[in-house]
């Protein structure tokens, strides 16, 4: 209840914050700046930890097994655990169950070429360390070659041969309506395209080509536009949403009173410099 | 020529209009927003071809399929994509389909148990594990998809809730993604729904789909004309008549419905909330047209008083 109350006002007091930029640059805006990106920094850090490094990496390395069984190199290799369990408890537990002992974490297959990712991660680290900072160098390299090769093939794929397939269209379907769109769209890629040809000096009947190829990709510009205000415009009523639902009794009337606060806050800061400026 | 004296003082204040501080035009939409909102008008909403395809496709899938639903949001872009999130899980719940969700953008986990709770749980009681399961977020954008087109395990070894997906009834024959039946993404930039199009969809034919930002819409349109992606759901006039077309299903009894979506029906019609806030963006629309004409003829104005002077 009061925890549902406390965070009405903390995300009244962000919105407000945040919208107050709109009057001019001032305290609660980069209060409210700052949060955000100490906030999400902190966020992002810890549920890709807990998400992925480890269940996949750590839970890869050493999945739960039954300590009694270890013998030969897994049970050197469990000792390693059990000393980062010492270090790092909550990280890599051990558990108790019916009485037997195990460590480990989860119950994927066993697969030590994980290694060679947790090693690429630690040298991405080394960058904090100036004298071998050059190793990072190594796994952006491999982040860097994986995703150009994969982008390039899902591009290659779906972006340039999909959509050359998909603007191979007949003039005439028998329809007029269809026609007419076939013919616009098939215009319109072409003199978008020859728009970006800067081989030939676009003069004469080229210009014309040229020309229509501007209007398209204005009409294109103009179309962004009105989706970006569309979607700015929904974001606000979003937040409006928010505010007029903590507007009420049983959030203690969040929105007006933070917003009263604030607008003298700002009235009097505003008036402050003005007369330091005199 | 404009020769009365008001046609005159008109003139002026149009040619001084580019000079009007924009903390007066924050101000009008600010105003202009929140009207409607708190006297809502009831406009009506009128259902394009775009979000009618994207619903007859999910409509059209058997009752025994199984959906993923990837939550690649956060709450910057809520407004816009959640009521989306809840209608296509209202309609995929109300024809007794088993939805898989998972995460490629940190904040969409939170996003997508916001949804869940609401409609799975609180309306519909669905068991987890069996009807439904979040998979939880995973960072890698990209790779991830490509990842679970080869194995969902490799990439999501459990749950958002920590259980082993081994042990989650609902993940029993699905081993890749070519094993869902459709592919619905709920996307607000990178990685998105573009990438479900060339990552999975594309590669294993699997039917992709989309509720997206507004911001976006451009960028989805070739897929949707190429019939890479059955239809999107685009912003916000997107979501409010996808919930109109849920609610129209279950009023006119079209195709399969559950008797438990039947009896949440009165729910359904009172939580509208896309629906509620079109009344916003019409107005808000209107003005900004406005201010556009205002703002070109103040331009021409001023321009012409230049040449005479």
């Amino acid at each position: 209840m009061y925890i549902g109350i406390l965070g009405a006002w903390i995300a009244v007091f962000l919105t407000l914050s945040i919208l107050s930029y709109l009057y001019e640059d001032n305290v609660f805006y980069k209060f409210a700046e700052h949060i955000f990106v100490g906030v999400s920094a902190a966020h992002w850090a810890s549920i890709a930890f807990w998400n992925q490094v480890q269940p996949n990496l750590f839970g890869r390395l050493w999945p739960q097994a039954e300590v009694a069984a270890l013998d030969g190199f897994q049970k050197f290799w469990y000792g390693i655990y059990h000393g980062l369990h010492v270090l790092f408890g909550k990280i890599f537990p051990e558990a108790t169950i019916n009485g037997v002992l195990y460590r480990g974490i989860g119950d994927q297959p066993q697969n030590l070429s994980y290694l060679i990712a947790f090693v690429l991660g630690l040298f991405m680290l080394f960058r904090l360390i100036p004298k071998i900072g050059w190793l990072s160098r190594w796994s952006l390299a491999y982040v860097i070659g994986m995703a150009a090769g994969l982008r390039l093939y899902g591009y290659m794929s779906s972006d340039v041969i999909g959509q050359i397939h998909a603007t191979m269209l007949p003039l005439w379907t028998g329809n007029v309506g269809s026609s007419i769109n076939n013919i616009i769209l098939i215009v319109g890629v072409l003199t978008g395209l020859f728009y970006f040809f800067f081989s030939v000096e676009h003069k004469g009947a080229l210009k014309v080509v040229s020309r229509i190829g501007i209007y398209f990709l204005m009409v294109y510009f103009g179309a962004s536009f009105g989706f970006a205000v569309m979607g700015r415009i929904s974001l606000l009523i979003g937040r409006f949403n928010d505010l007029i639902l903590y507007s009420g009794k049983e959030y203690g009337f969040a929105t007006p009173i933070l917003l009263v606060v604030m607008v003298v806050v700002l009235i009097l800061t505003t008036r402050k410099k003005k007369s330091e400026e005199v | 020529m404009v020769k009365s004296k008001f046609g005159e003082k008109f003139v002026n204040f149009l040619g001084k209009l580019d000079s009007l501080d924009r903390r007066i035009i924050f101000l009008i939409i600010g105003i202009v927003v929140l009207i409607p909102l708190l006297l809502p008008l009831g406009l009506p909403i009128e259902t394009t071809q775009l979000t009618e395809d994207a619903f007859y496709a999910l409509d059209a899938l058997p009752q025994d399929a199984k959906v993923l639903m990837s939550f690649e949001y956060g709450p910057s872009t809520k407004p816009e994509i959640h009521p989306m999130a809840i209608s296509v899980l209202r309609h995929l719940f109300s024809k007794g389909n088993k939805v898989i969700i998972m995460c490629l953008w940190p904040d969409g986990l939170f996003m997508a148990n916001e949804a869940l709770d609401l409609v799975a749980r609180q309306e519909f009681d669905l068991e987890y594990g069996v009807d439904y399961v979040n998979l939880g977020y995973r960072p890698g954008n990209e790779a991830i998809i490509k990842g679970i087109t080869k194995s969902f395990a490799a990439n999501f070894s459990i749950d958002a809730k920590g259980t082993s997906i081994s042990k989650l009834p609902i993940m029993n024959d699905i081993q890749t993604a070519r094993d869902v039946d459709f592919i619905f993404s709920l996307s607000a930039g990178y990685p998105g729904a573009i990438e479900w199009v060339l990552y999975a969809g594309d590669p294993l034919q699997v039917p992709v789909s989309s509720g997206n930002t507004s911001i976006q819409v451009n960028q989805l349109l070739p897929y949707v004309k190429s019939g890479q992606m059955k239809g999107i759901i685009a912003g916000m006039p997107g979501a409010a008549e996808y919930e109109t077309m849920v609610i129209r299903k279950i009023e006119e009894n079209i195709g399969i419905i559950t008797p438990e979506a039947r009896e949440l029906l009165p729910q359904f019609k009172e939580r509208r909330n896309a629906t509620k806030f079109m009344d916003a963006q019409s107005i808000a629309h209107l003005v900004i047209v406005l201010f556009i004409v205002l703002g070109n003829i103040s331009f021409f104005v001023k321009r012409r008083q230049q040449r005479k002077y």
